[in-house]
């Protein structure tokens, strides 16, 4: 088999790149997709923990289907508001919603 | 109704107080006729309860301090006894010397006033005021612990306040209230003090169980000196003894019947008798009873020096007062608490007849100075004869009271006290006959010095006239009572002194001849000097002012320590208070209230910029925050 830490190195790397588009990206459907990849890394960690830790109980997948199952409900909200956002500034880029600063 | 239901006497007077104060708008004639009647029923419960306390009493004749605590009713209690607060009643002999003093001298103070307060502003009021100290005397007379008698005591301080400012519209009335205020409160706290040390150790407020514990040695000497310091505080405020005695003189503010009442007869004498009451306790810490003798001797000297110069009747007999309370201190400061009560049961009579007195003088003519009086005797026969009976009792010239009380003290002084004492009260005995026959010469003889005041006096209407020839009964006899014959017609075992015992020295009233002569030389003397520079035209007392004018400043201005507290007051305490202002604007106010505020203010200034109102900034931030708390559990693990 191989060893955990390779799945653990992709699912870091994996979270890393969606980390770092949230952070980066200015489009909210970048930023979205970035979000997904984040939930994909994590669900790969559980999972690559139920399989060579867990043994016969496998807390770890059924944590990974939530995980999917609350990203698709989320996903869905937060494109309801990427929708109002476009409505209201004809864009979707996020840096178009600044107006609650000092 | 006896001496278990004592507690009834104050409550008639609350009654009436609450009434008045509240309806007096609505009951014809303001309801005087009500403070009146309860005080008449006041008297005659005194009498009952004295039957019942005679009766008692012959079955324990020569029983040292007898006495019982009748009633009690537990008000608060933690801890179990720790700290107890009751409602407690106890009657022993000094209590059964105060009820007759206080209720009768009101009662005839209440009929005087109908007629003397007759028309005034406030009238109800008047009444109101004058029953709230009343029930407040009785309570304080009837205390069996130390914590009433304090309630009690604030009590008729406030009712004095009230009643010296009753004419408030009057600046100087105003102002004369707030220094007998103020002035008793400090002799107050330091009462407060001394009852709270004598807790301390006894655990109780019992005034009976605290004599019994400080005479079973439950005190060390310094400990207990200090505490009974402390409460003698309370009696010097009270009792306008030097050098709380300021408040007194400028006290004749208030009318004239108040001044007979309070100033006179009852509220002045409660110190006299709180030290009375503690004197077992005092014997046990000669030092403090030193105190006691000494303060009471200078005052009643010092305050005897300003009475034979002031000009207003009123201040003559507030600086008499003072000396006379002194003559009671000097008697306790021996032990003979005998002699004390006695002059303090004498006192009440003559010099609340004396002025109530003044008071019809006042009202009759409108003045208060004596350069404005003169003569007066041919056109107020009533009001001069009473008056002279008046200052024959307090010169203490034979048959009138004051001679036997006063002699009482002298004789126990010289028993007791060290001989210079004895010279300087008998001295301040010849100041007082000298001042008191000044006073009548000037108002009631010579020639009057203003003839319209004079064309305008008359004598007065029967309401007041009847009180000053009741009072000038009783100085008359009241002396009469020392005497065991005359005490045994009244169904008392013996005279007075059978009543109030001192520690061990109990001894019958004896009139020793040469003794009393020498007092009655004493008093004559003073007669006789008063007469030589006050009669006529008084030409001879005018001379002897040009001798040494600067004298004559010193005791009018009172020995300037007036001037000294208004001194201390300006420097020393308006000083202090002005760096706690200090303090309080700098340090609390604008460091601390203001400051906080501007620090906050300052922070938020510059941590605004945070808000950048960008999404990615915020992604950032939460980023971070997370790393943060990862690191942190890392680092606790």
């Amino acid at each position: 088999m191989i060893p955990l830490e390779n799945f653990l190195i992709l699912s870091g790397i994996l979270f890393a790149i969606g980390l770092f588009g949230v952070m980066a990206r200015r489009s909210a459907i970048l930023i979205l997709m970035s979000v997904e990849l984040m939930l994909a890394a994590v669900s790969i960690n559980f999972v690559a923990f139920a399989t060579y830790l867990d043994g016969d109980a496998f807390n770890g997948m059924v944590f990974a289907l939530f995980v999917i199952t609350v990203a698709a409900a989320e996903v869905g909200l937060a494109l309801g508001i990427v929708l109002r956002l476009f409505r209201e500034r004809r864009t979707a880029y996020v840096d178009a919603a600044d107006t609650l600063k000092w | 109704m006896g001496m278990e239901q004592v507690w009834i006497l104050p409550a008639i007077p609350v009654a009436v107080f609450v009434v008045l104060s509240l309806f007096n708008a609505f009951i014809p004639r303001r309801g005087d006729f009500l403070a009146v009647l309860g005080m008449l029923a006041v008297v005659i419960l005194v009498g009952f309860v004295l039957a019942d306390f005679q009766s008692d009493f012959r079955d324990h004749v020569f029983a040292p301090q007898f006495g019982s605590n009748e009633y009690s009713f537990e008000w608060l209690n933690i801890g179990a006894g720790f700290f107890l607060i009751e409602f407690s009643t106890y009657v022993d002999a000094i209590t059964m010397v105060m009820l007759p003093v206080v209720s009768f001298v009101a009662l005839m103070v209440l009929i005087y006033s109908v007629g003397y307060m007759h028309g005034e502003q406030r009238y109800g009021w008047y009444f109101a005021a004058l029953s709230f100290f009343v029930a407040a005397m009785l309570l304080l007379v009837i205390s069996g612990n130390l914590l009433q008698l304090y309630l009690a005591w604030e009590g008729v301080g406030l009712a004095s306040y009230l009643l010296i400012g009753f004419y408030w519209e009057r600046q100087s009335a105003a102002e004369a209230a707030k220094k007998a205020f103020i002035t008793t409160r400090i002799g107050d706290v330091g009462l407060l003090i001394g009852i709270i040390l004598l807790w301390r150790v006894t655990g109780t407020f019992d005034i009976q169980q605290i004599i019994h514990a400080a005479e079973s040695g439950m005190f060390s000497q310094t400990y207990l000196t200090v505490s009974m310091l402390f409460l003698f505080a309370g009696a010097v405020g009270k009792s306008a003894q030097f050098p709380l005695h300021v408040w007194l003189p400028d006290a004749m503010e208030g009318p004239t019947p108040v001044s007979a009442l309070i100033h006179a007869a009852t509220m002045v004498v409660a110190g006299v008798y709180l030290v009375a009451r503690m004197l077992p306790v005092y014997e046990v810490v000669p030092i403090a009873q030193d105190v006691v003798l000494y303060t009471g001797l200078l005052t009643a000297l010092m305050a005897a020096t300003m009475g034979l110069v002031a000009t207003d009747i009123k201040r003559v007999l507030a600086f008499s007062t003072i000396s006379q309370l002194g003559f009671m201190f000097v008697a306790l400061g021996v032990g003979a608490v005998t002699a004390a009560m006695f002059h303090l049961f004498t006192h009440a009579f003559f010099k609340s007849l004396l002025f109530l007195g003044s008071g019809s003088v006042i009202h009759a003519t409108g003045q208060q100075e004596v350069s404005g009086l003169g003569g007066l005797r041919k056109k107020m026969p009533i009001t001069a004869t009473t008056f002279m009976i008046g200052s024959l009792a307090l010169a203490g010239i034979p048959i009138f009271a004051g001679f036997f009380s006063k002699d009482e003290i002298l004789h126990d002084l010289l028993e007791h006290g060290p001989l210079f004492a004895y010279v300087v009260l008998a001295a301040t005995a010849i100041l007082t006959a000298i001042y008191s026959t000044r006073l009548v010469l000037l108002t009631f003889f010579g020639k009057p010095k203003n003839q319209h005041a004079y064309d305008h006096a008359h004598e007065s209407p029967p309401v007041m006239a009847v009180p000053l020839v009741l009072l000038a009964v009783l100085a008359t006899v009241s002396g009469f009572f020392a005497v065991d014959d005359v005490g045994r017609l009244f169904g008392f075992v013996g005279g007075i002194g059978q009543l109030v015992f001192e520690g061990e020295h109990g001894h019958l009233f004896e009139l020793d001849p040469l003794f009393a002569a020498t007092a009655t030389v004493m008093a004559l003397v003073g007669l006789v000097v008063g007469w030589i520079y006050w009669h006529g035209d008084a030409k001879r007392a005018e001379q002897a002012q040009g001798w040494s004018p600067e004298l004559h400043q010193l005791l009018v201005r009172r020995y300037y320590i007036d001037e000294l507290y208004q001194g201390v007051i300006d420097n020393v305490i308006l000083g202090a208070a002005t760096v706690v202002a200090w303090f309080d604007k700098r340090v609390v106010n604008e460091t601390g209230v203001d400051g906080g505020a501007q620090l906050i203010g300052f922070f938020g200034l510059r941590l605004k910029f945070l808000q950048t109102g960008r999404i990615p900034n915020y992604v950032l931030a939460m980023a971070l925050g997370v790393l943060t708390l990862v690191l942190v559990a890392f680092g606790k693990a």
